[in-house]
């Protein structure tokens, strides 16, 4: 029998195991719970079963966007507003996965560790969340792009708050189309294109391309480039809109000749290019909140001329996701280094304890204070001498506006990324409207126009 | 919610008062379980002899007193032995010295000098009283009374920290809470949907005056605890379906006649040992039935229809299996070959996987390697086994690529939220949102999904009725297992000793298969939860394997001595 002692301990092991499995899931249901808990299928905080309601979520004006009520989230009342906020906010279904009520569920929901999502009081657990962003602005922003695809956001760089984010298409959340699988009138309406996507940026690209200039090129200012319409490198030939003559830097970025630029990237080279855009932001994700944006795209290893040349000038396989340079653009006004967006001004609970409040935050330097200055320079006289003031009255903007070809017979991407020097005004902005026939200036500048003065007059 | 406006509570209670109530209620629950678990295990603990010689044994040449601690003692020249003789003429494992209900045998266990008693020579096993001269090669021993004669060391006194009936009524009053959660468990007071419990607890009263009164038992710890595990299913089943939960305790109460009968046929052990290779044929000749008898259902052909009721046969097959592997100390002494019990395994094993039934695949090589290990002590065979159940594994995977489909999803669950993962991140996420204490029963969400009540008991227990009862359960089973450990030299054989091990291993395996397949820890296989999950079979089965918990107690089968 003494043996059956010892033998038994086999049993110990078993146990043993049981409870290493026991203090994992615990370990797990602790500290993941939340996220279990919040997802779209679940039937407690979504659906006809809905037992404990979520929270509302309102603008900085306190509109309020959404809100639950008889077990059914509602949406603002007015339509335009709605969809303004609809990537914003999220929908119901949880397709949007950048937006607020997707990525705030658990704050939403009320979900605690202790009663998971059920109310012993039966009443609302879940707290409230008060944006940043303003829906009249991005309300007017949705309405300037009116029935054309693109994005628009802008942001106080001094303060971070994140003041309009809208991206179409979009839907109404409270009636979402019954074809919005199917109808390629949607197609990425599922999508905060501000947050999500990369579009071929065209001239906005230059920024980089410049800065990389400015540190490489020493006696950049008394240089010149004569552009005659084209150049042709390695038999392929790049053009511009209208030959310019002998043109200063300055001037070839103000008319924004691909000609000088084509040229001025292959004489920094791929590697310092590559450098540049890399410190620059691209290749990276940046956040907003626990929000994580797309990588732009700059690579140019191991390619030709004239693929460089091309790159130079945003096209090849240049990408950029507009969040990435509302960031950049926050980055060159504040010196270098930006104040990181966000858009949660603070969460309540029922009980009206402020849970959690939004602050800025200083990202990671972008480009040197040096280059910030030399380039805010250049962009300032991008709308002097260019754009024209008039778009921007009073606001002294600094901008580069971009025309991103994509081929396959649409029109090109027209971006205008840029922010205001005034003390007064300190808004950064972009501006991308997809398969536009129109220029940059009259698709992308006059929205951004729009944005920033409804902005100022705030 | 609706607002409630049964007939019982006036127009103006209002609902949210109701939901309040009951979520007080659900705190009180699991605390008053675990109390009432801690109880219990306490009182088993405290309800074991003392660790004092039951009997003597005199070395006549050296006058060196030999004391003699269990009831079955292996005799021999080996040091693991439980009686060591320093003799080179006996054998390593020389004879075994037992006790048995007509008083102590000697069993000479394939010795090289034999054993004599009073100078005869001992075939297979000789009646030894106080007084008798045992002869092993040299020695020669005498057996002496305990020379304390206050204390009969085989009506010791048994200290109890808590009465069965204390317990009873802890475990009832549980019961009435869970029985209001059910009744209130659509807003309106809904009797009916109680009357499953309501008729368990009359079921447990019955068992109880049973065994208390007319069999005489000292002790009801593992009932108790049986009991409170049960209703806490029937809870979960009865706020899906009042239908099922009479099923269930239909079930439950079967359940309890087969555990009775389990004990009564577990108390002759010549019995158990005569009846090995009948049941050992019996369970083979299941699983060739199952095979060619079931249909496929859910991908695996472990059920046969019977008319109106289908089986699963492989659960009770379980219970066979323990009782071919488990033996006495002085068969395993004489017959230390593990040959025909590998082979009556494989076979087990081979008809499970023809089934498709991993899940209850894994349960028996766990009781097989217990079993294994028990009798062999040997670390080796286990080594050995495992490694060919590895090896094996790799070739179904490779003959059998589907299979291997099956488990492609562990820990990629939330990539498939709505295919192949469905399951297991429902179990997450509604045992996320039950939070400590649970919506309440009937409230959940998860009894939705398919296989709810069974499968996934523990996700529906999270959700329901909170993650600290839950947790409270399968520990309980934990208990039960090292319960079994705890018996292992106390009981009266080797025979219960190896059967309640095996036992616990397979409640408390099963509860990591439940637990861990169902939140995404291991793969998802499909074996129900020990007393909770929704099943017949598998309850009956259960019921069978705590027999052999309560057959390794001492305290079980010395009633009939108080009585006689």
């Amino acid at each position: 029998m003494k043996t059956m002692g010892k033998r038994s301990l086999i049993i110990f092991f078993i146990v043993a195991c049981f409870f290493l499995g026991i203090g994992s899931f615990l370990y797990s249901f602790a500290t993941q719970g939340g996220s279990w808990a919040v997802q779209p299928f679940n039937g407690h905080i979504s659906g006809s079963a809905a037992s404990a309601g979520a929270g509302k979520i309102l603008d900085r004006n306190g509109v309020v966007l959404v809100e639950s009520k008889g077990g059914k989230r509602v949406y603002n009342s007015d339509y335009d507003t709605r969809c303004a906020m609809l990537h914003t906010v999220g929908d119901t279904q949880g397709f949007i996965s950048t937006g607020v009520q997707y990525n705030y569920k658990s704050e939403l929901s009320g979900y605690n560790l202790v009663t998971g999502l059920f109310s012993p009081t039966g009443k609302n657990l879940g707290s409230d969340i008060h944006l940043t962003l303003d829906s009249k602005l991005c309300r007017l922003a949705r309405e300037k792009l009116g029935s054309r695809n693109g994005a628009a956001a802008l942001y106080n760089y001094r303060t971070g708050e994140l003041l309009c984010m809208v991206s179409t298409p979009d839907f109404d959340p409270d009636s979402p189309p019954k074809d919005i699988n199917t109808n390629p009138a949607y197609k990425g309406a599922y999508f905060n294109k501000v947050i999500s996507s990369t579009f071929t940026p065209g001239s906005i690209f230059k920024l980089v391309t410049s800065a990389a200039a400015i540190e490489n090129i020493p006696n950049l200012d008394s240089r010149t480039w004569n552009c005659n319409g084209s150049i042709t490198i390695n038999g392929n030939r790049i053009t511009d809109v209208a030959p310019y003559g002998r043109l200063t830097f300055r001037q070839a970025l103000a008319h924004s000749s691909n000609v000088a630029f084509s040229q001025i990237a292959i004489e920094v080279g791929a590697s310092k290019m590559m450098n540049e855009a890399s410190t620059m932001g691209f290749g990276r994700s940046f956040t907003l909140g626990s929000i994580h944006s797309a990588a732009s795209n700059y690579s140019v290893k191991s390619v030709s001329e004239d693929q460089l040349g091309w790159s130079g000038v945003g096209q090849y396989t240049d990408l950029v996701n507009p969040y990435h340079y509302l960031v950049l653009m926050g980055a060159i006004a504040n010196g270098g280094q930006p104040l990181m967006p966000y858009m949660i001004k603070n969460i309540t609970t029922p009980v009206g304890i402020t849970s959690k409040v939004g602050t800025a935050t200083l990202g990671g330097s972008l480009i040197q204070s040096s280059t910030a200055a030399r380039l805010k320079d250049y962009m300032r006289y991008n709308v002097s001498h260019e754009y024209g003031d008039s778009l921007f009255p009073g606001l002294d903007v600094c901008a580069k506006t971009g025309t991103g070809e994509v081929g396959h017979g649409k029109g090109p991407n027209c971006w205008i990324a840029g922010f205001s020097s005034n003390e007064n005004t300190p808004y950064a902005f972009v501006v991308l409207v997809e398969d536009s026939s129109l220029g940059s200036i009259s698709s992308a500048g006059r929205i951004a126009s729009s944005l920033i003065k409804a902005a100022a007059g705030s | 919610m609706n607002p409630a406006t049964g007939s019982l509570l006036p127009p103006s209670f209002p609902s949210e008062m109701l939901t309040t109530i009951l979520f007080i209620l659900r705190i009180i629950v699991p605390f008053s379980c675990i109390a009432v678990a801690a109880r219990c295990f306490t009182s088993m603990r405290l309800g074991k002899r003392r660790k004092d010689p039951v009997i003597l044994l005199e070395d006549t040449a050296a006058h060196r007193i030999l004391p003699v601690f269990y009831w079955e003692n292996s005799i021999g020249r080996s040091r693991s032995s439980d009686i060591v003789l320093h003799d080179q003429t006996v054998s390593r494992s020389h004879a075994v010295l037992m006790r048995r209900e007509s008083g102590w045998f000697v069993s000479d266990t394939n010795s090289k000098a034999g054993t004599l008693v009073n100078g005869r020579k001992v075939k297979e096993r000789a009646p030894v009283f106080p007084g008798d001269v045992i002869n092993m090669g040299a020695t020669e021993l005498t057996l002496r009374r305990v020379e304390s004669p206050e204390i009969d060391p085989f009506r010791p006194v048994y200290r109890r920290a808590a009465s069965p009936f204390s317990l009873m009524w802890s475990v009832f009053i549980i019961q009435i809470l869970l029985a209001v959660q059910v009744i209130f468990a659509k807003g309106n007071p809904d009797f009916n949907a109680a009357l499953p419990l309501g008729l368990l607890m009359l079921t447990e009263w019955i068992l109880y005056l049973y065994s208390i009164t007319i069999r005489g038992q000292v002790s009801f710890e593992l009932e108790t605890l049986a009991f409170l595990l049960c209703g806490i299913g029937i809870t979960l089943i009865s706020g899906v379906s009042v239908k099922d939960a009479f099923m269930q305790l239909v079930a439950i109460v079967l359940g309890i006649i087969f555990y009775r009968m389990m004990i009564w046929f577990l108390g002759d052990m010549d019995r158990v040992t005569r009846w090995r290779v009948k049941i050992g044929v019996l369970a083979i000749l299941m699983f060739a039935g199952n095979l060619l008898l079931a249909k496929s259902r859910n991908g695996s052909k472990n059920w046969i229809s019977l008319g109106p009721v289908s089986i699963q046969p492989s659960e009770l097959i379980k219970v066979a299996f323990i009782i071919v592997g488990t033996s006495t100390l002085d068969r395993l002494q004489t017959y230390k070959n593990l040959t025909g019990f590998i082979g009556f395994s494989a076979i087990c094993m081979g008809a499970l996987f023809l089934m498709k039934d991993f899940g209850t695949a894994c349960i028996f090589f766990m009781a097989f390697i217990i079993i294994a290990f028990m009798r062999s002590g040997s670390i080796r065979t286990v080594f050995l086994a495992c490694a060919v159940a590895v090896f094996g594994a790799f070739l179904i995977l490779k003959i059998k690529p589907y299979v291997a489909q099956r488990f492609e999803v562990w820990h990629h669950v939330w990539q498939h939220t709505s295919d192949s993962g469905y399951q297991q991140v429902r179990v997450l996420s509604y045992s996320a949102s039950g939070g400590l204490f649970g919506v309440g029963a009937g409230h959940g969400c998860l009894e939705n999904v398919f296989a709810s009540t069974s499968d996934l008991a523990f996700g529906m227990m999270c959700e329901e009725l909170g993650i600290i009862l839950a947790i409270t359960v399968v520990v309980i089973l934990a208990f039960l297992a090292l319960y079994a450990r705890s018996e292992a030299t106390r009981s009266r054989s080797t025979l219960y000793s190896i059967a309640a091990c095996a036992a616990g291993g397979i409640l408390i395996f099963q509860a990591c298969l439940n637990v861990f397949g169902s939140t995404d820890i291991l793969p998802l296989t499909g074996v129900t939860l020990p007393f909770i999950s929704q099943g017949g079979t598998s309850m009956i089965s259960v019921w069978g394997l705590l027999a052999f918990l309560k057959a390794s107690d001492e305290r079980t089968y010395a009633v009939r001595r108080q009585r006689n």
